[in-house]
């Protein structure tokens, strides 16, 4: 009688149904106790008010200088983000309980990545303004490619960060191994990233050969995660 | 019969070591405009080679690795780290020095450097992820990472190729070398890859042992040596000092001490620890 | 080891016992040879298995239905209904709104518990389910063993405490640096 209830009550489980489910929990647990996003929020704000007291710059300057200063916050607010996430699941344990059930690990993988991305998307967005308002800011170019370059330069962090936090779990520093691993790796993205923003805020040049480049990134190193993601959870 | 190809291949490798120093330092013509500073090309090319064989040999082991998770592959994967990263500090040391003195400035951030230095970075922090990883996910982990920095090796030469092209491109390498300077390089190269190979050698085999024994430490000594050469390669703000006043000839001294410290370090590093394996082997064997 | 019954794993510390746990639900990979459950590889019959550990392997953010619930999905399970059916099982309420960080650790283990069971699984894998446990949740888990040994499942389970079991268990194996040195029928266990 048992094993009927239970085949009435099942459904196939796919892998983007898990993830919704898996981005679903992330998000109501952060609702809950908001460590991440205040934290995030916390950091960003000292960078901005900090380096504006360090320079008040006009308005042409500030289009030069915001693109490195813009993407060092959201690059180190993304790492504590990604730190809090997976130290979620290894309290208590909980991500054991996850490995022995059937669900596979890569609803896991793209679920924390989405999380993950809502998240720094949404401290991108509460940012902004405070960014336009602090440094003068102007764009020359139109907005959209700044909201393109936000969208794939975040994925870019986002997907190579959850996939190296999930590795240094399984390591003494764990807080430390992830920018050291991230980082370099994160160069060639970061660097597009910031040289786009400039000029599109500057409208010196296009940046699409950055914003196609970064596309290309994302490609990659999302299928390299995609596919490498079960043998590192698994590695014990 | 192993060890003894090992000591024959070893006196020939020391034996073109000082051939292709005698070589560099006393053969080879002076080059027009740099004398003697130029000569430390002898031992940064042959270095740069060795290294980016073994980084090489690193990518392939760890996605053997990975396929078959044999402990051969494993220690493959880690000697073509830990030793390509020595040569490859070898070749970021002795590049600024030369640089300093060629362009007036220890450091410019093109393609080529960006990316070495790029490379460099992911390698070491392969071994310190190697280093601090719990022991039984070690090998899995860095062989990850290891497919992951390959990924990236010719992503940051084009993003670099194509984003930088605004700046200035210094001229690296040298493209139309006479021909007696090809030869004094080739008979170097000769020699740094036969050094390479038995440094890797001998680095192989201690991995085996220390698998065997099944320890898995890694104190990692000899990166006191690499942090404090750190500082020196960020020196890149061009300063006002003039060219004759910058003296040839200390300039290459420089890179000959500085690299024969490292080399030799590292081979201290390893005796220490080949010692210290075999007082363990002895105590298992004992208790 | 045959299906149906009831087995407890011994040991001294550190003799493998959690490990042993741990291979068969796939969570450590054997060194050498490889696991089947059931006739199939392991890894293919997690559906079949249920995992508690003596860590409660939960949310503490959420409550107990929305932690049932989030692993139920995990396994296919859509309906409430066995959710439900599995906190009653384990003398837990299903209408409580507490969070499961502000539960104590006797209600923490019964949850977990309920987590192990609800998608009745054939194999039950428990390490340590009575530790840190008061009396009351102790034999409230020992009683809902003590059915489902009844109800066909088999049962692995590794603890010190002996004393609530003499009854329950049909087999002890006894484990001593990572080999199987002993086994014999419960009662009569040397104490």
């Amino acid at each position: 009688m048992k094993a009927a209830q239970a085949k009435a009550g099942r459904r196939s489980m796919s892998i983007s149904r898990l993830t919704w489910i898996n981005v679903a929990k992330d998000l109501r647990l952060e609702w809950r106790s908001r460590d991440v996003l205040n934290s995030m929020l916390f950091f960003s704000l000292l960078v901005v008010v900090i380096f504006s007291f360090a320079f008040s710059p006009t308005a042409e300057e500030s289009r030069r200088m915001v693109g490195g200063l813009v993407w060092t916050a959201f690059l180190f607010s993304t790492i504590m983000a990604l730190n809090q996430s997976w130290a979620r699941e290894l309290r208590n344990g909980v991500l054991d309980a996850y490995r022995v059930s059937p669900a596979p690990a890569e609803a896991l993988f793209f679920g924390k990545c989405l999380g993950n991305f809502i998240l720094v998307m949404l401290l991108e967005c509460l940012m902004a303004p405070l960014f336009v308002v602090f440094y003068n800011l102007s764009s020359v170019g139109p907005l959209w490619q700044l909201a393109v370059i936000a969208v794939l330069g975040t994925w870019a962090l986002v997907v190579n960060g959850t996939f190296f936090a999930a590795m240094s779990i399984r390591t003494r520093n764990r807080e430390l191994m992830l920018p050291l691993l991230l980082l370099p790796i994160s160069i060639p993205a970061v660097v597009a990233m910031v040289t786009a923003t400039t000029d599109v805020l500057t409208g010196d040049f296009s940046p699409m050969s950055q914003i196609k480049f970064l596309a290309g990134y994302c490609v990659i190193f999302t299928t390299a995660c995609f596919l490498l993601f079960q043998t590192v959870l698994n590695a014990e | 019969m192993r060890s003894r190809i090992f000591f024959v291949l070893l006196m020939i490798t020391l034996g073109l070591l000082g051939w292709g120093t005698y070589q560099a330092l006393v053969v080879a013509p002076p080059e027009a405009t740099m004398g003697d500073a130029q000569r430390i090309f002898y031992y940064h090319v042959p270095a740069a080679t060795a290294a980016s064989i073994l980084f090489w040999c690193n990518f392939a082991a760890s996605l053997w690795y990975l396929w078959k998770r044999s402990p051969v592959a494993d220690a493959m994967a880690v000697t073509g780290a830990e030793v390509g990263v020595v040569f490859f500090s070898v070749v970021l040391i002795s590049g600024p020095i030369w640089a300093r003195y060629a362009w007036g400035t220890f450091w410019v951030w093109d393609a080529r450097l960006t990316t070495s230095l790029i490379l460099w970075l992911l390698y070491v922090s392969y071994l310190v992820l190697r280093n601090s990883s719990e022991v039984g996910s070690t090998s899995v982990l860095a062989a990850s990472l290891a497919v992951f920095a390959a990924l990236d090796m010719p992503i940051v030469y084009m993003s670099n190729r194509w984003f930088r092209t605004s700046h200035p491109q210094p001229m690296i390498g040298t493209p139309n070398l006479n021909p007696e300077m090809q030869k004094v390089l080739l008979w170097n190269m000769l020699a740094f890859c036969l050094f390479a190979l038995m440094i890797a050698w001998f680095r192989y085999e201690l991995e085996r042992i220390s698998q065997k024994i099944n320890h898995l430490h890694i104190q990692k000594a000899a990166h006191g040596s690499m942090a404090m050469a750190l500082p020196l390669m960020f020196f890149f703000a061009d300063d006002k000092l003039l060219r004759e006043k910058m003296v040839q000839h200390h300039y290459m001294v420089a890179g000959y001490v500085a690299v024969w410290t490292i080399y030799i370090g590292y081979l201290l590093f390893l005796m220490r620890k080949l010692a210290r394996l075999k007082k363990e082997e002895a105590e298992l064997r004992a208790g | 080891m045959q299906p149906g019954r009831f087995y407890v794993l011994r040991g001294e510390n550190g003799a493998g016992k959690s490990t042993l746990l741990r291979m068969i639900a796939g969570l450590n990979e054997p060194t050498e040879g490889s696991i089947l459950v059931f006739g199939a590889p392991n890894r293919q019959a997690l559906h079949q298995m249920g995992y508690m550990a003596h860590a409660p392997l939960l949310y503490d953010e959420l409550d107990g239905m929305e932690n049932l619930r989030f692993f139920a999905q995990l396994y296919g399970v859509d309906s409430d209904q066995p959710l439900v059916e599995a906190m009653q099982r384990v003398g837990l309420d299903p209408v409580l709104n507490r969070r499961v960080g502000q539960y104590s650790q006797g209600m923490r283990q019964r949850l977990s518990l309920a987590r192990a069971i609800f998608h009745s699984p054939r194999l039950l894998l428990l390490d340590e389910p009575f530790s840190n446990v008061d009396p009351e949740s102790a034999l409230q888990i020992a009683k809902l063993l003590a059915a489902m040994r009844r109800g066909g499942n088999t049962i692995l389970l590794v603890t010190h405490q002996i004393g609530l079991l003499s009854n329950l268990a049909d087999e002890y194996l006894m484990l001593s640096h990572g080999q199987l040195v002993d086994r014999g029928f419960m009662p009569g266990v040397p104490a």
